[in-house]
């Protein structure tokens, strides 16, 4: 067999690994769409809602568009990361993974099949509590910017996603790193504040927080406002998503917690 | 011009060359192990609990992590070559199967993360059920089917792709003495059916003198024997397998 053919076989495969994981997704949109979609859409009633009547306005914009971006973002990394740690999680935990295991796959197509799953269901997710809220938010500058923050934001935490699945031996670790750092990093991220307004060591933290500039470079999509340089924000994070792209096929090419 | 060394090994469906495997605990499962398997051969491995025969099964399909010595496919290093991956099927000792899939679609899927077109696949997957008498349940999710139902499946899965080498380990470990030989009626039937290399590990001396056409005794990692039964049995000087497998053994 030619290598050409191989990869040719190859590539059918990921597609299909992929298309398996996206079809999970989709089967299970009770737990996979609708919480994240709900969850969202009861954050923007009771702040944008209730508080919003209150604070009128946060870096010039109506308190409902100033969290809306954020949101979105806490929505895609949440579940990207949610479906991927997850699905190779369940998989290696049933033991079907070996199914993945002894194909002629490569690391990284295998990487990178999962990860469109957990893309699918963080973007999904978006999409719709955007399609819901947008009418009633301030109206988009450079919606191609935020979809492309969007779309790093489901890359890093997809990937982180992936690591975590390989990691993971029981739920409760699973469980613990969304718990310990996924949300964490959601609400540090200057989601529902300005980080100029916090003092002291909170303002630093959320300067340290990679959450923190795909939030901006969000906002500045959808609003044209921003703390920092969109480019820039987009560049780091996505430098980001290429290292933890790597660290999870590093993993899954030496089989680390996968294969004895 | 190929060296000699390259045709052997491609003349084999299966060489293991001075294999070595330690886990984490320092547990040594192989030992410098020394195989050969010729093409087209139904062939048994017999050993107790612990000598490594899920191991050496486990490092050619890519279940285990290699470690010392070289292993060939046909002549494609199992290890660094991932054609060779193309080449064999594996139908492992516990059945894991997707769950959110059904019998069908585990075995299309199968196909297609080997490189099958869909329609290919899917198309191999009617066969393999009609071959395996799964046809009625081709809608069935897997934690719905029996447990011969399953292993059968388990099987079929291990063939969707047309592997040259299936290695079946202890395919009928745990089960009743009828499904024992219903699986030993399907297995000569791919056999014949599918023309290819069968590696069969087993406890059960009576299926491998049913099944297999040569038989190695594997004992701590290393390979105590092999032949065929009749040599076996001449060579331990005993007149059944069994006689010459309980010698091996406590040699």
């Amino acid at each position: 067999m030619s290598s050409t053919e191989l990869e040719i076989r190859q590539r059918r495969g990921t597609v299909a690994l992929a298309g398996r994981e996206a079809r999970r997704v989709l089967s299970l949109w009770t737990q996979t769409i609708l919480p994240p979609v709900l969850t969202a859409a009861l954050f923007l009633a009771v702040f944008g809602g209730a508080l919003g009547g209150r604070i009128r306005h946060i870096e010039g914009l109506p308190y409902l568009s100033f969290i809306l971006p954020g949101l979105l973002v806490m929505t895609v990394a949440a579940q990207a990361f949610a479906n991927c740690a997850t699905s190779l999680f369940q998989a290696k935990n049933e033991g079907y993974i070996e199914d993945v295991l002894t194909s002629p796959l490569r690391p990284r197509q295998v990487a990178l099949s999962y990860l469109t799953g957990g893309l699918l269901r963080g973007l999904l997710a978006a999409v719709i509590v955007a399609a819901i809220v947008l009418p009633f938010a301030h109206e988009g500058a450079q919606p191609g910017l935020a979809a492309l923050a969007l779309i790093v934001t489901g890359l890093v935490f997809a990937t982180l996603g992936v690591i975590t699945g390989i990691w993971a031996e029981t739920f409760d670790q699973q469980a613990f790193i969304a718990n310990i750092v996924i949300t964490p990093l959601a609400l540090l991220g200057g989601v529902f504040y300005a980080a100029h307004t916090l003092g002291g060591p909170w303002s630093t933290l959320t300067r340290l927080d990679p959450l923190y500039y795909l939030v901006d470079a969000t906002r500045a999509g959808l609003t044209g406002t921003h703390q920092s340089p969109p480019w820039v924000s987009l560049a780091v994070t996505a430098a980001v998503a290429i290292a933890t792209f790597s660290l999870a096929t590093t993993l899954l090419a030496r089989g680390w917690r996968l294969k004895p | 011009m190929r060296a000699p060394a390259d045709l052997d090994r491609s003349s084999q469906a299966l060489l293991v060359d001075r294999l070595t495997k330690v886990y984490g605990d320092g547990t040594k499962a192989l030992d410098e192990l020394e195989l050969r398997i010729p093409a087209g051969c139904f062939f048994g491995l017999l050993g107790p609990n612990g000598a490594g025969k899920t191991t050496l099964i486990g490092i050619v399909s890519g279940l285990v992590r290699s470690g010392a010595g070289r292993v060939f496919v046909f002549g494609h290093d199992a290890i660094a070559d991932l054609e060779a991956r193309l080449l064999v099927g594996v139908a492992p000792q516990e059945v894991h199967l997707d769950r959110f899939l059904t019998a069908r679609e585990v075995l299309s899927y199968h196909g297609r993360y080997f490189g099958m077109g869909k329609l290919e696949a899917n198309a191999r997957a009617d066969e393999l059920l009609d071959v395996f008498d799964l046809s009625a349940k081709a809608r069935t999710k897997p934690n719905r089917l029996s447990g011969g139902m399953r292993r059968r499946l388990l099987i079929a899965r291990a063939l969707v792709h047309r592997p040259r080498l299936a290695m079946l380990d202890e395919p009928t470990a745990g089960v009743d003495l009828e499904l024992r030989h219903e699986l030993w009626r399907y297995l000569r039937r791919l056999q014949s059916r599918e023309g290819l290399t069968v590696l069969l590990t087993t406890h059960y001396i009576e299926e491998a003198e049913a099944l297999c056409e040569r038989v190695a005794f594997i004992r701590a990692g290393r390979i105590a024997a092999e032949g065929t039964p009749a040599q076996l049995a001449e060579l331990f000087g005993g007149a059944r397998l069994e006689d010459a497998y309980l010698e091996a053994m406590r040699a």
